[in-house]
């Protein structure tokens, strides 16, 4: 019982970054339909810059320059892999594109940070706490609640100012937001923004506990589609339920099974909720009208 | 097919078949054999992303589990080589399905994020299952023996030369033949194709795995021909390679992905290779120069849009020449080149090539087979497919409900159609009219209520069922399939009469030609009844507004359907074809078909309609006959406004 509770608040941790990626994928699909295939790659640079700049600053005085790259690097991919994409109206221009970026993401990455994994220091003690017999690293308590306040922060933006209600406005209806004077090309850049800044705070969330590396993205982004998909793409809630369910069905089949195995149950919870609520669990489905 | 067209595409398997003999290095012949591998593999991705439309990012993973099955079934239990190649297939399509029947149930880029999902887990399971795979080791196999011969590399690359010239059979009879035409209708306007009874979710599922059996075919070729085959061939670079391959060699084409396959084959020997990769980017800089020269002075493109493409190619010439070492930046020089096809090449090579032809020869290029029949009056009409049962009401919808959010936009609704009537539905804009038209037809659900047509419950139903249980319908804003020639939009609605398989049209039995030849006879004589004979062979989209309305009622009278929705028929037609159209109608109940008509012209609505229902804020406010409602108050003050002095 005490392992399962054990491997339980693991899986949280974890969860909770698919949960953040996977809000990023909201974000921009909210407002132009799209979604940055290289949203790994976002997360991985913001790990590696951060891991670079760690070097010369405290932890915590990182953060703003990691998610001020982050951001940069989401308009960067917005105006050279969606924009152009958008507005030749091609299907499936923005899925090869944003692919595309990711591969020279992740290959610049890898010529300059090197192809070893790397370790990024622990700003938090590495020691783990004991509640009730089970050991919590501090690091993933940080997780978990710097998690929750950026995708809490960003909400409360989208809600409460007067740009976020643009972005609402966007993401209900772009042609009627557009009438209404509202800049919808910008809006949709500010949501990549929003959402590679969202991806390179959780990078550097992520790499106290994990190994930092060029190819720490794939994966990570990979979950977070599950996440997306089985939470619902138009569900913040949905997706933090969706992601603590991947990380914790990922912590015991590793345990119980097979480490190897402790990808597999994330696709066939994806695929078993696209056969029975295709919008995911709690996505709305939208009527499309004629 | 022209015989200029046999002549040539004889001389190529000649050519192909002597290849060898002129490149006997077995180093060659063994690129050869990889190039059609790949080529019947991107034949059959191309199904679903040049036709159906849909991004698979699984395709090397389907490739990687028809390797696996013919490797195992091989190692494991000693198949022999003709058993295990359709196993492949089988078992291939198998795992296609199982992807694309939840993947495919939502629109949007589902199916790409849940294939790109599966490739990664294929690899896991084929790494983690030992006992079957052998794990990261690999699988060893031999080519097969024959006849006591043992098989060579060379003897195989007509083993795969007869499989690629078989495929590429295979896929051509099945484009061109009904299964062909639903792929195309689907891509072009998915409503229109689901209210013609062509199910889009069946067939984009049909579609995907019809590609993933393909993939299965080349993938156990791809087995045999290297006689290892190890988890980390079928990686995530080797599927945007294929996806590369399948836009860079031109989508809807047979041989766009040959050309494809041979790029993507080279392409890593061209980045490996400092020397060729420079004198390539250079021929390419050279090529894109010219080319923008050439297109600004003839004022094809400003020079603003030629700066990027000129300044992409002139940096990854120039790169050529700072690198030492290639095979580091290989992944960048390979995204940029993506980025480059998608934005400068969305068509392909094959599609760069067709515009200028287009441009010299237009008469070379035929993109629409022709269909000379000419219709007659004799074959406009057939039984419908269901006959109707019903006495009295044909349809009867109870208590409707359609709610949109907080908004009730049909509000406990009830109507009853007679059958053999022409009934009209009007009212003011937004009174519900069409919103009635999509819940009848199924494209809403509604939130209460029931509908029942035929003796038969169709509450909830699929639009595809319910249009083959008999209800056709035009649509308000014209949902035609453009790129298709008029007497092709007509043929998508013959599509139920097309009862021949798969196999049928890969054979072109004559049971298939049979029901061909019957549904261009049929088709011809609708577009001859609604007047559209002389623009038979015209592109949809190139009609008149008026005429395309007309098409539609021809597309929907393809259903043989029992009951015809006509919504606004009658808008942007002039006077004299409107009098044309009340003809057609009057002719279309004298037939014995029921039609419910949503119209705005009142003349047009008077003049034919028996009974009549006035919607207003989504409630039926009157029914009678014309001249009764004409008169009813709550009419008069619905359309005219309510008068002062009641206030």
């Amino acid at each position: 019982m005490e392992i399962l509770a054990q491997l339980i608040v693991s899986g949280i941790a974890l969860g909770m970054i698919y949960a953040v990626i996977a809000f990023g994928y909201q974000l921009t699909f909210a407002t132009s339909s799209t979604l940055n295939f290289g949203q790994g790659e976002a997360l991985m640079l913001g790990a590696l810059v951060g891991l670079s700049l760690v070097g010369y600053m405290n932890y915590w005085l990182m953060i703003p320059l990691v998610l001020i790259f982050g951001a940069m690097q989401g308009v960067f991919v917005e105006r050279v892999a969606v924009l152009p994409a958008l507005k030749t109206k091609s299907e499936f221009g923005w899925i090869m594109t944003t692919i595309s970026l990711a591969i020279i993401f992740k290959n610049v990455a890898e010529n300059i940070w090197g192809r070893d994994d790397l370790t990024f220091p622990s700003p938090l003690p590495t020691s783990p706490l004991q509640f009730f017999g089970i050991r919590v690293l501090p690091m993933e308590i940080l997780v978990v609640f710097g998690a929750l306040a950026i995708m809490l922060a960003v909400e409360i933006f989208n809600r409460k100012s007067i740009y976020g209600k643009a972005v609402v406005a966007t993401s209900n209806d772009r042609d009627a937001a557009g009438l209404m004077g509202i800049n919808t090309g910008m809006v949709i850049t500010f949501s990549y923004a929003l959402s590679s800044m969202t991806a390179a705070f959780a990078g550097v969330l992520v790499a106290p506990l994990t190994l930092t590396g060029a190819t720490m993205g794939v994966v990570l982004g990979l979950k977070a589609f599950a996440v997306a998909i089985i939470g619902g793409l138009n569900s913040g809630m949905g997706v933090i339920v969706g992601g603590l369910l991947l990380g914790i069905a990922e912590t015991t089949t590793g345990y119980y099974i097979s480490t190897g195995y402790k990808d597999v149950p994330g696709l066939f919870l994806l695929l078993l909720v696209l056969a029975i609520k295709p919008a995911g669990m709690f996505g709305k489905s939208v009527i499309k009208k004629v | 097919m022209s015989w200029i067209n046999k002549i040539s595409i004889v001389l190529a398997i000649i050519v192909a078949a002597v290849l060898p003999t002129i490149w006997p290095n077995p180093y060659y012949v063994h690129l050869m054999v990889i190039i059609g591998i790949y080529a019947i593999l991107l034949l059959g991705l191309d199904i679903v992303v040049g036709y159906v439309g849909e991004v698979s990012l699984g395709h090397a993973a389907l490739f990687g589990i028809g390797s696996y099955t013919a490797g195992v079934l091989h190692f494991q239990l000693a198949v022999p080589f003709l058993l295990a190649v359709p196993a492949s297939i089988v078992v291939t399509a198998f795992f296609g399905a199982l992807l694309a029947l939840p993947a495919l149930r939502v629109n949007g880029p589902y199916l790409a994020m849940v294939t790109l999902a599966f490739g990664t887990i294929i690899q896991i399971l084929i790494n983690e299952m030992t006992f079957l795979t052998n794990g990261p080791l690999g699988l060893s196999i031999r080519k097969p023996i024959w006849f006591g011969h043992q098989i060579t590399g060379a003897d195989y690359y007509y083993i795969v030369l007869a499989a690629l010239v078989l495929t590429l059979f295979v896929v051509q009879r099945i484009l061109k033949s009904h299964i062909g035409r639903a792929f195309e209708a689907l891509h072009d306007s998915p409503i229109a194709t689901d209210c013609m009874g062509v199910s889009v979710y069946g067939y984009k599922v049909y579609a995907f795995v019809l590609s993933a059996g393909i993939a299965g075919l080349a993938g156990s070729l791809f087995t045999y021909s290297e006689e290892y085959i190890s988890p980390n061939t079928y990686n995530f670079e080797l599927t945007i390679l294929f996806l590369l391959a399948v836009i860079m060699g031109g989508r809807k084409t047979r041989i766009g992905p040959m050309l494809g396959a041979i790029i993507i084959v080279m392409l890593p020997n061209v980045l490996s290779d400092i020397e060729l990769f420079r004198t390539i980017s250079t021929g390419i800089a050279v090529f894109t120069v010219a080319y923008a020269v050439y297109a600004v002075t003839t004022r094809q493109g400003t020079v603003r849009q030629m700066l990027l493409p000129l300044l992409v190619t002139l940096v990854l010439a120039a790169s050529g020449y700072f690198m030492e070492n290639i095979t580091e930046h290989r992944l960048t020089i390979f995204g940029v080149m993506i980025l480059f096809v998608v934005y400068y090449l969305p068509n392909g090579i094959m599609g760069f090539l067709r515009r200028i032809v287009l441009k010299y020869r237009p008469q070379w290029i035929h993109r629409h087979e022709i269909v000379a029949e000419l219709g007659d009056d004799a074959h406009v009409w057939s039984v419908p497919d269901h006959p109707v049962n019903a006495s009295g009401y044909l349809l009867e919808a109870k208590n409707i409900l359609m709610q949109f959010g907080g908004l009730k936009a049909l509000n406990e609704v009830n109507l009853q159609i007679t059958k053999g009537t022409v009934h009209g539905l009007i009212g003011p804009n937004g009174s519900g009219k069409s919103t009635m038209m999509n819940v009848l037809t199924g494209i809403y659900k509604p939130t209460a209520g029931k509908i029942e047509f035929n003796r038969k419950n169709i509450t909830g139903a699929s639009p595809s069922s319910i249009a083959a249980a008999g209800i056709a319908r035009t649509f308000q804003n014209v949902q035609l399939f453009g790129e298709m020639t008029a007497i092709e939009n007509v043929l998508v609605g013959l599509h139920h009469t097309y009862r021949h398989s798969l196999l049928d049209a890969v054979f072109h039995t004559p049971r298939c030609r049979k029901e061909k030849n019957a549904a261009r006879l049929r088709a011809a004589s609708l577009l001859h009844f609604v007047g559209l004979s002389d623009l038979a062979n015209e592109e949809a989209r190139n009609l008149p507004y008026g005429k395309q309305r007309l098409l539609e009622i021809a597309r929907a009278l393809a259903l043989n359907p029992s009951l015809l929705l006509l919504d606004e028929p009658a808008a942007g037609l002039t006077a004299p074809d409107i009098k044309e159209l009340i003809a057609m109608i009057n002719k279309i109940r004298e037939h014995g078909l029921t039609v419910i008509l949503i119209e705005h012209h009142m003349d047009v609505v008077m003049s034919i309609c028996d009974t009549v229902t006035v919607l207003d804020f989504g409630q039926k406010i009157a029914e009678g006959t014309a001249a009764e409602v004409q008169s009813d108050e709550k009419v008069i003050e619905a359309y005219l406004g309510g008068s002062v002095e009641a206030a």
